[in-house]
């Protein structure tokens, strides 16, 4: 019976399940997502530490295995809170398209893990391995497209829009 | 953020200018001293980022990477035993007609200096004075006499040497290709949180500065070596100067001379005009069209072929250049004539990221703040 367990596929590791869960990588498959795995880099964040900052440079984007962080922008007189972001949240991928500036400052709120991917390591990842450059690519333009739409339709700005 | 902290960027700071020439000198110099090393580690890099794309390739056509090693390598093994039944033998037999006909060559070449040397004093009376000819034939005999074994003696052992450390070169660059990636996250892991983004920037530009360079470079000594071979095959071929493959081997022998910018190609193109004198000393109009040739290719190299292959990313002044490659052939020798530019060009990325991070007063401020956490959070239950 135990050796039957040699031909069962091992459990995925445990980060790799909530990036599997969020929607930019929701169309890659177990063994994409293992290629995956050697461009995401794992961070720890104090609480109060700053992730990026509004108008930065932006250079990639997160998700967050474990923590809560909170997004805000300048507004006229004080910061506004733009909510927080949980588990299995992802933020800043508007980074992974274009090197555009930061649209909020995100800020840990308690002692959290993000795991960052890089758009200079997609670019290269998709040269290689272009399928799943291409999934990522739609899965971001998804998250952009239904983004679009929650403002046209007049809902308050999010979290989502780092 | 970047209009409320204005950032000095780059390298317009002398200090970071001041930095990058040391850095790149002071590389040099290191690698020299554990040269056995650093001659297959550099190697390994260049074939690295040689065989990279090719296994990009692979890659492309569905196969997982650790496989497309896994075919490379093979291939590779295949390749390298059908050469050493094929071509080796060949080779060595090449090697050893050079080598029977080398006292022939030095004594031709030692001849056609003379003779020209002795038309000059015939010509200008102060050459004649001085005994230019004998002189200089004079010196030539001492070198060889004394000296010239010495040094003769000192290559050999240099060789036997460096020789095995070049069996470090497979395998360097396998764990090159294998855990390249594995070994840039391992490092990356060492960088703060705030300079991380703008960390994996600098390796990524550092990373596409060697890439090109060293491809640009491979390409470039291609198109030189076609080019100089095919010239000198057509120029000297009527006269049973060079054969094809001859041609082929001194074009390549340029190209490689061309590594090293302005003071290599000077150097080939003697190199190629002597070969001609000793084996066609009567004729001067094969001398002269081979220098036409010669600066013919150099025009095509420097307007065609480097903005095709290497481009303009390590361009810099021509001076600083000049300067960059003695300095580095004084301090490393052979090493450093040939690595000061990709060298200067690393430092020069290096320079430039540390100056955009360094002079970042917000960075720098959230490194503080996040150490100010740290501190925080390690004596919050202490009475201080």
């Amino acid at each position: 019976m135990n050796l039957l367990k040699i031909f069962q596929t091992p459990p995925m590791d445990s980060q790799l399940q909530i990036v599997s869960g969020v929607p930019v990588f929701r169309e890659c498959t177990r063994t994409e997502l293992e290629a995956l795995r050697l461009h995401l880099h794992e961070r720890k964040f104090l609480a109060g530490e700053i992730v990026f900052d509004e108008g930065e440079q932006g250079e990639g984007m997160y998700v967050v295995i474990s923590g809560k962080l909170r997004a805000t922008r300048k507004g006229l007189l004080k910061k506004k809170t733009l909510g927080n972001i949980a588990v299995g949240e992802c933020f800043g991928e508007m980074a992974l398209l274009e090197a555009g500036p930061r649209v909020a400052t995100v800020v840990a709120e308690e002692a959290t893990t993000v795991l960052a991917m890089f758009r200079p390591e997609l670019v290269q990842l998709a040269e290689s391995r272009p399928r799943l450059g291409y999934k990522i690519a739609r899965g971001v333009a998804l998250v952009m497209e239904a983004r679009l739409r929650r403002i046209a339709e007049g809902q308050p700005e999010e979290v989502a829009a780092t | 953020m970047k209009d409320e902290f204005p950032t000095e960027r780059s390298l317009e700071h002398p200090i970071i200018w001041v930095a990058v020439i040391a850095g790149a000198l002071g590389s040099i110099i290191l690698l020299n001293a554990v040269a056995w090393l650093a001659f297959p580690l550099v190697l390994a890099i260049v074939l690295y980022y040689l065989v990279q794309p090719l296994l990009q390739r692979l890659q492309l056509s569905g196969v997982t990477p650790n496989q497309a090693l896994g075919i490379f390598l093979g291939a590779a093994t295949i390749l390298t035993l059908i050469a050493s039944v094929t071509i080796l033998p060949a080779l060595f037999n090449s090697l050893a007609d050079l080598q029977n006909q080398l006292p022939d060559y030095w004594v031709r070449l030692q001849s056609v200096l003379h003779n020209n040397l002795l038309a000059i004093e015939g010509r200008f009376h102060f050459a004649k004075k001085a005994g230019l000819a004998d002189g200089l034939q004079g010196q030539i005999d001492q070198f060889v006499a004394g000296s010239g074994k010495a040094y003769l003696a000192d290559s050999i052992l240099f060789l036997v040497h460096w020789l095995p450390s070049l069996l470090l070169v497979p395998f360097l660059t396998f764990f090159f290709l294998r855990d390249g990636t594995a070994f840039h996250r391992l490092i990356l892991r060492a960088v703060p949180n705030a300079f991380f983004e703008k960390t994996l920037l600098l390796f990524d530009r550092m990373d596409g500065q060697m890439r090109a360079y060293f491809r640009g470079m491979f390409g470039l000594t291609l198109l030189d070596t076609v080019s100089l071979g095919l010239g000198l095959w057509f120029l000297g071929h009527g006269a049973g100067v060079f054969g094809f493959w001859d041609a082929m081997l001194l074009g390549l022998i340029c190209a490689v001379f061309a590594w090293v910018p302005y003071v290599g190609s000077a150097l080939g193109g003697l190199v190629a005009v002597a070969t001609c004198a000793v084996k066609a000393p009567n004729e001067g109009g094969l001398l002269f069209s081979v220098v036409l040739l010669f600066l013919g290719v150099r025009l095509l190299d420097e307007f065609v072929y480097t903005p095709m292959t290497v481009g303009r990313a390590l361009r810099m002044h021509p001076l600083i250049t000049v300067m960059m490659i003695f300095s580095g052939g004084m301090l490393g020798g052979v090493y450093g004539l040939l690595l000061a530019m990709p060298l200067i060009g690393i430092f020069m990325v290096l320079g430039q990221m540390y100056g955009e991070i360094w002079f970042d007063p917000r960075l720098r401020a959230r490194q503080q703040a996040r150490n100010l956490l740290e501190k925080r959070l390690a004596s919050k239950d202490l009475e201080l």
